[in-house]
């Protein structure tokens, strides 16, 4: 289903845990985010992290691709934490000029999950 | 002055000398042409001030020659009021023979002209050179064929390339040697053979023969843009990673900091992409800036539909495909210098510049 | 290095520098300028004076230099010793980059110098046609050659100095001081440009980092004149900061400019502002989720 030289998906709980492993280009982001929005239905997730500690670049495209993700997983029912974005590629981001309103994020992995858990405990049944 | 620049490179602290060694002759040469002193004055400078620059990549011997090639060119350019480096950086792409060769001697991208330049070539040197360079037939089993040595055949393919790019040269420029001593001093250059140059007596040439003087530049200068030139073309997905990839590894070899980097790969791809989308080949260019100082030249060219308003094009929001409309304006942002170049019908060229230090 | 390699442009370029030394000339040269030294070098003054270069200086400050410009120059002349004529152009720009001096006028007053003297030899020759043509051919190359590595010198210190200066404003101006666990303040002090605020935000990312940071608070009641672009600056470095996980207050911030900023239509609405550092203080911890000093709702919208 999902090439693990690229990117892995694995359960963890309650929540899903997608980690990209190596740079990206569109079509495979675009698979990554077909793959990723499947397993969230499919596994009925309720929350989901995506690691990108591993991107040394995200663009218009890739940033986009994100919040893509962000909101399909949201119209299922799970709250997404972005960790892992680099201090210089927060800052190339911020540059460039992209609109980082909606997005939760976190420091890292461990930050994620915490943070996943306040967010499920503020709201414990997010939508019908 | 300042282009001296980089920290320790011992080899250019003492080329100064050498380079001021070379006034009076360059003086000499503006003068002839200029009548105004203190003008005089500004191009003697503005001429040391780029061999000065360039003495680091110009072999020894062909210092003079070179100089009176820079001199000559900066008076031809004052006289056109437009700076030659300007004109390359906005040129759009095009594949009729344009105005400055050295790049086509580089991407041989002018097949009319190269295919005349072979014609001019021996029959056993355009079979050889053609059995090498399109068949990919190594020197050695070529040599056993000619009865040779696979060193002699690689120095004859040297020869024959050197005598490739001069008839290039010729053709795409139009013109034919004046004197016949042209096309031995030109052979020389473009071999880059020392002794040569000194038996034919190049640098006086160069002094003597305007046209010369004019063709002889790109030869100069070509050893030096294929070694810090990397070309990603660019056709699919994949090709994006690759060009911020290159940009990525010169920009680290320059010494740029890991914020700067991220900052020219983000722009390089955000280029890139825009190749794939709007006009499905083009190429990305990476080169490493010596003038005025240490930077890094990205230069995004393809032959697509074009931008018919740039103006608008590089303003926020602006977007014709699903993006977020950060293409252009957002890849300005990331860099020093920005300019886009674009003709309807015919093609866009994006060129970046970001320079070493502050950040 | 060229002069074996490539006679005979050499030959044409230079006659000059070979006939001195045969000639003796060199000697006689130096031993006329240093004769007449006192006047050629109030005349030298005088014509920097004239030229409103080196304004920079006292009275007292001029003579001293151009008395050691000048007999530096005459000693380079007189040894041709690169080594010599480096150092010796390190050495004053060294001592006059401190006072403000521009590269025009480095360049300007070795220029002047260079046409005084010409000058001189010049009065001292001219009814001797053969022999003026032979000391300016000698004379002309080695005062061009001075001009040109001084300048290139100049510059080149110059650029050293200003690295130097702003690298250890930059070390100055920025600090990230970690208060407690995952709190990070950055007082900002002084003029906040573009550059300024990038290596700013660039040095916080990396703070966050470090320090895993959840909130870090901004106070920029140091920063004179916010405006529009000040405001911008620091969304960007919210952003920024948010993006690697941490949430930023801002403080120091008056309502008056605040109101001003959302008039003109500064978007405000993602920045937390807090009017002073102790309100800020309490706000964050109160999201790091301490023990709630006051609970009056000073969080922004």
């Amino acid at each position: 289903m999902t090439s693990p030289r690229l990117f892995s998906i694995l359960r963890q709980g309650l929540h899903l845990i997608a980690s990209v492993h190596t740079a990206l280009d569109d079509s495979q982001l675009v698979r990554f985010q077909a793959d990723l929005v499947e397993r969230i239905g499919a596994d009925r997730a309720r929350g989901v992290v995506i690691d990108v500690a591993a991107l040394d670049v995200l663009d218009s495209f890739g940033s986009r691709t994100l919040r893509d993700i962000a909101e399909m997983a949201r119209l299922r029912g799970a709250v997404t934490v972005i960790v892992g974005i680099q201090p210089d590629v927060a800052f190339a981001m911020v540059e460039l000029g992209m609109d980082t309103g909606s997005v939760v994020t976190a420091l890292d992995l461990e930050e994620g999950l915490a943070e996943l858990d306040r967010c499920l405990a503020a709201s414990p049944l997010p939508g019908p | 002055m300042a282009a001296v620049g980089p920290v320790g490179s011992p080899d250019q602290s003492c080329a100064s000398p050498d380079v001021a060694a070379l006034i009076p002759l360059v003086r000499r040469i503006v003068a002839a042409r200029v009548p105004d002193r203190a003008t005089v004055d500004d191009l003697v400078q503005e001429t040391l001030t780029r061999v000065l620059a360039a003495a680091g990549r110009v072999e020894p011997g062909m210092l003079e020659p070179y100089a009176i090639v820079t001199a000559r060119n900066v008076v031809a350019s004052m006289w056109r009021d437009q700076d030659r480096h300007r004109r390359h950086q906005h040129r759009v792409v095009d594949l009729r023979p344009p105005p400055a060769p050295d790049e086509d001697v580089l991407a041989g991208e002018d097949r009319a002209a190269v295919a005349e330049a072979l014609t001019r070539l021996s029959e056993r040197e355009r079979t050889t050179l053609l059995a090498h360079e399109v068949e990919g037939r190594d020197t050695r089993s070529l040599a056993v064929e000619l009865g040779s040595t696979a060193g002699a055949v690689a120095a004859q393919l040297n020869r024959t390339r050197a005598r490739l790019r001069v008839e290039y040269l010729l053709v795409s420029e139009r013109v034919e040697p004046p004197t016949e001593r042209c096309r031995p001093v030109l052979l020389a250059i473009s071999s880059g053979e020392r002794r040569r140059q000194r038996e034919v007596d190049a640098a006086r040439h160069l002094l003597e023969c305007e046209v010369c003087a004019r063709l002889s530049e790109p030869l100069m200068e070509r050893g030096r843009a294929r070694d810090d030139a990397v070309r990603v073309p660019v056709r699919g997905d994949a090709d994006i990673v690759a060009a911020r990839q290159a940009a990525r590894e010169l920009a680290t070899r320059l010494r740029f900091s890991p914020t700067d980097i991220t900052l020219i790969a983000t722009a390089v791809s955000e280029m890139a992409r825009n190749i794939v989308r709007f006009a499905d080949s083009g190429e990305v260019v990476v080169t490493e800036l010596e003038e005025p100082r240490c930077g890094i030249s990205i230069v995004a060219r393809d032959a697509g539909p074009g931008i018919p308003d740039v103006e608008r094009a590089l303003q926020d929001g602006y977007s014709t495909y699903q993006g977020l409309g950060l293409g252009l304006p957002g890849a300005r942002r990331l860099m020093d210098e920005f300019a886009v170049v674009s003709e309807t019908g015919r093609g866009t060229t994006v060129t970046m510049t970001k320079w070493r230090g502050e950040a | 290095m060229s002069r074996n390699e490539n006679p005979t442009v050499t030959a044409a370029a230079s006659d000059g520098t070979g006939h001195l030394d045969q000639d003796g000339l060199l000697p006689q040269l130096v031993a006329h300028l240093r004769e007449h030294r006192t006047r050629l070098r109030q005349e030298w003054a005088r014509r920097i004076q004239e030229a409103h270069l080196l304004q920079a200086m006292t009275s007292q400050e001029m003579t001293a230099e151009t008395t050691l410009v000048y007999d530096n120059y005459v000693e380079v002349l007189e040894t041709g010793s690169v080594e010599a004529l480096q150092h010796y152009a390190r050495d004053l720009s060294e001592r006059i980059i401190p006072r403000g001096v521009e590269t025009n006028e480095v360049v300007g007053i070795v220029l002047l110098l260079r046409d005084v003297l010409a000058r001189s030899l010049f009065e001292k020759y001219q009814r001797d046609f053969s022999l003026l043509n032979r000391v300016l051919d000698a004379y002309e190359p080695a005062a061009n050659r001075i001009a040109n590595t001084v300048a290139v010198s100049f510059v080149e210190e110059r650029e050293r100095v200003i690295r130097q200066q702003q690298d250890s404003i930059r070390e100055l101006s920025t600090p990230v001081l970690p208060v407690r666990e995952r709190l990070l303040i950055l007082p900002i002090i002084g003029v906040l440009d573009r550059e300024r605020a990038r290596q700013l935000t660039v040095q916080l990312l990396s703070g966050i980092r470090t320090h895993r940071a959840k909130v870090v608070v901004v106070d920029i009641t140091g920063v004179p004149d916010v405006d529009e672009s000040v405001a911008n600056h620091l969304v960007r470095t919210v952003d920024a900061s948010r993006l690697m996980g941490a949430s930023v207050i801002i403080t120091g911030l008056s309502p008056e400019i605040a109101q001003t900023l959302v008039t003109i239509g500064v978007d405000l609405s993602k920045m937390n502002t807090i009017g002073d550092l102790q309100g800020g203080l309490e706000e964050a911890e109160r999201l790091l989720g301490y023990s709630v000093a006051r609970d009056d709702g000073v969080g922004g919208p």
